[in-house]
C-alpha cells in the first residue's frame, strides 16, 4: 500500500517536471511572410535559413530586438523579434471561414477561380454593371488590385529608411 | 426495422452536419442528404440541405467572399471620394510604406492595395480583403513616414481585426440570409447589393462602433512601432488634427473625438512599453509622400 502511495508520489513528481520543461521551451511563430534566420544578431549577418510564415520556432535566447532560435529541422540562428508572434497565426482563412466555404460548395470554387490578383471578380464586376460605376473607377479597383510589391522592394526600402531588423 | 436503423443513422449523421463534426462537415452532409434521397424520403433530403445551407450562412465569410466584398466597397469609396490620385511614385511610396506595415501586423498572410483618393476631406477607410485608401486631405496634413505607417496602420488594423466583415455578417444574420456569400450573390445579385449599401452606409456615414476606432489605433500604432517608426508621431498627428478640428464630432462623426483617442494611444504606448525612440523618416517623406 505504501509503496503504492510512494510510485504514485513520484509519477506525480515526474510528471510535474515534465510539464515544467515543456513550459520552459517557450515558441513563437514566424508572422512575416518574409523572414530571415541569421547567423548573428544583426541585418549584417549571413542568412542560415529562409523562413516560412506560421513556422514555429524554439527560443532559446532573448537579446535587444533578437531572438536566437532553434527551427524544427535544427538550424539554429537569429530572427528581428517583431517578425515573430508568440500564438500560432490563423492565415486568410480560419477554420470556421473554411467550413463555411466547404459547405457553400461548388458555386464558390467557380467564382474563385477568376479572381485573384488581375483586378475586379466576377461577383464585384457584375455589382459594379447593377449600379452603373464608371470604367474609370473600376480601371481603379483594377489597377489597386493588379499593383505588386517584391518582397525584395520592400526589404530594400525598410533598408533605406533604417527600419525594421536594419535599425541602426 | 431495416428503416428505424436507417432513420437513426441518417439522424445521427445530421446531428454530426449541425453540430459541425469538422472538416469533413459538407461530405458528411452530402452522404446524409443522399442517403435520404436514396430511402425515398425527399422531404428529409432537402430539410438537410436546408439546414446545411442555414449553418454556412451563419458561418463566418471567408477569403474569395472577402474579396469580392472588399471590390464593390472600394469601388464605392473610390465614386464617393473623387476616385483615385494615381502618381507613380507616390502611388508606390504609400505601397510600400504600407506593405512595410502590414508584414508586421496580425493578417501578413493577404494582399493589401493602398491608394490615395483625390479629396480635400481629411480622412482614411479600409475595405475588406485589404483595401486600404487616404485622402489627399490627409497626407497634406501628415508631416513624416511615421504618422503616415500609424495612419495605415489603423486602416490594416480593420482588415486585419475583420471589422467590417463583422458588420457584413451581422446583417446577413439579421436579414435571415441563409445563403450569404458568393452563391448567393450569383443567384441573387440584388441581395449582395443590399449587403454592401448596408456596409458602405456603417462604414462612410455612420461610422463603425466607437470600440473599434479605439482598437484600431492601439493595434495602428503597435504595427508601425513593430516596424521602427516612432509611435509617439501618431500622438503629434492627433494633437494636430485636434488643434485644427477640435473635438467636433460633426467633423469625425466616424470616429471617437481626438482628446479620446489622444488618451488611448498614449496608453497603449505605455502599456505596451513602445520605444519612443523610433525612426520618423521625415526627409524621405518630404521627398515622395508630398507628391500631391
Amino acid at each position: 500500500m505504501r509503496r503504492r502511495r510512494r510510485v504514485t508520489l513520484l509519477s506525480m513528481i515526474v510528471f510535474t517536471g515534465l510539464l515544467a520543461g515543456l513550459a520552459a521551451a517557450e515558441t513563437v511563430y514566424v508572422q512575416a511572410t518574409t523572414a530571415k534566420l541569421r547567423a548573428g544578431k544583426t541585418s549584417l549577418d549571413t542568412v542560415v535559413a529562409d523562413l516560412k510564415f506560421g513556422e514555429a520556432l524554439e527560443v532559446l535566447r532573448k537579446e535587444g530586438g533578437w531572438l536566437e532560435v532553434r527551427t524544427a529541422a535544427d538550424v539554429k540562428g537569429w530572427i528581428f523579434a517583431n517578425k515573430t508572434t508568440a500564438t500560432k497565426p490563423a492565415g486568410g482563412d480560419d477554420f470556421l471561414a473554411k467550413l463555411g466555404k466547404s459547405m457553400r460548395r461548388k458555386e464558390a470554387s467557380e467564382v474563385t477561380a477568376s479572381a485573384g490578383a488581375r483586378g475586379l471578380d466576377k461577383v464585384s464586376e457584375e455589382y459594379a454593371k447593377r449600379v452603373g460605376m464608371t470604367q474609370q473607377d473600376r480601371d481603379a479597383v483594377d489597377r489597386m488590385t493588379a499593383y505588386k510589391l517584391t518582397d525584395q522592394e520592400v526589404e530594400d526600402f525598410l533598408k533605406d529608411g533604417g527600419l525594421g531588423e536594419y535599425a541602426k | 426495422m431495416q428503416n428505424k436503423i436507417f432513420d437513426r443513422i441518417i439522424s445521427l449523421l445530421i446531428a454530426s452536419v449541425l453540430t459541425g463534426a469538422g472538416a469533413g462537415c459538407a461530405e458528411l452532409q452530402r452522404v446524409a442528404e443522399g442517403a435520404a434521397r436514396v430511402s425515398g424520403n425527399e422531404q428529409l433530403a432537402r430539410m438537410i440541405h436546408g439546414g446545411g445551407t442555414l449553418v454556412s450562412g451563419l458561418l463566418p465569410i471567408g477569403y474569395e467572399e472577402e474579396q469580392s466584398i472588399g471590390q464593390a466597397i472600394a469601388l464605392q469609396v473610390i465614386a464617393r471620394y473623387g476616385g483615385v490620385f494615381e502618381q507613380g511614385d507616390l502611388t508606390r511610396y504609400v505601397n510600400l510604406v504600407g506593405r512595410a506595415v502590414a508584414l508586421t501586423c496580425d493578417r501578413p498572410d493577404i494582399a493589401y492595395h493602398f491608394g490615395v483618393l483625390n479629396h480635400d476631406s481629411i480622412n482614411a477607410f479600409a475595405a475588406p480583403a485589404g483595401y486600404v485608401f487616404v485622402t489627399r486631405g490627409l497626407l497634406s496634413q501628415i508631416r513624416n513616414e511615421a504618422e503616415l505607417a500609424a495612419v495605415l496602420g489603423h486602416e490594416i488594423s480593420h482588415v486585419s481585426q475583420k471589422h467590417i466583415l463583422a458588420v457584413i455578417q451581422r446583417s446577413k444574420q439579421v436579414a435571415g440570409v441563409t445563403e450569404a456569400g458568393l452563391a448567393y450573390a450569383n443567384q441573387n445579385p440584388e441581395a449582395f447589393k443590399g449587403l454592401i449599401d448596408a456596409a458602405v452606409k456603417k462604414l462612410l456615414d455612420e461610422g463603425l462602433d466607437q470600440d473599434k476606432e479605439t482598437q484600431a489605433d492601439a493595434l495602428g500604432d503597435v504595427f508601425a512601432a513593430r516596424v521602427g517608426y516612432d509611435p509617439t508621431a501618431y500622438l503629434a498627428l492627433l494633437n494636430r488634427l485636434r488643434a485644427l478640428k477640435g473635438d467636433d464630432k460633426a467633423f469625425f462623426k466616424t470616429h471617437p473625438d481626438f482628446s479620446a483617442r489622444i488618451k488611448a494611444v498614449q496608453k497603449v504606448i505605455d502599456s505596451e512599453g513602445l520605444k519612443p525612440n523610433g525612426m520618423l523618416v521625415s526627409e524621405r517623406f518630404a521627398r515622395l509622400g508630398k507628391r500631391l
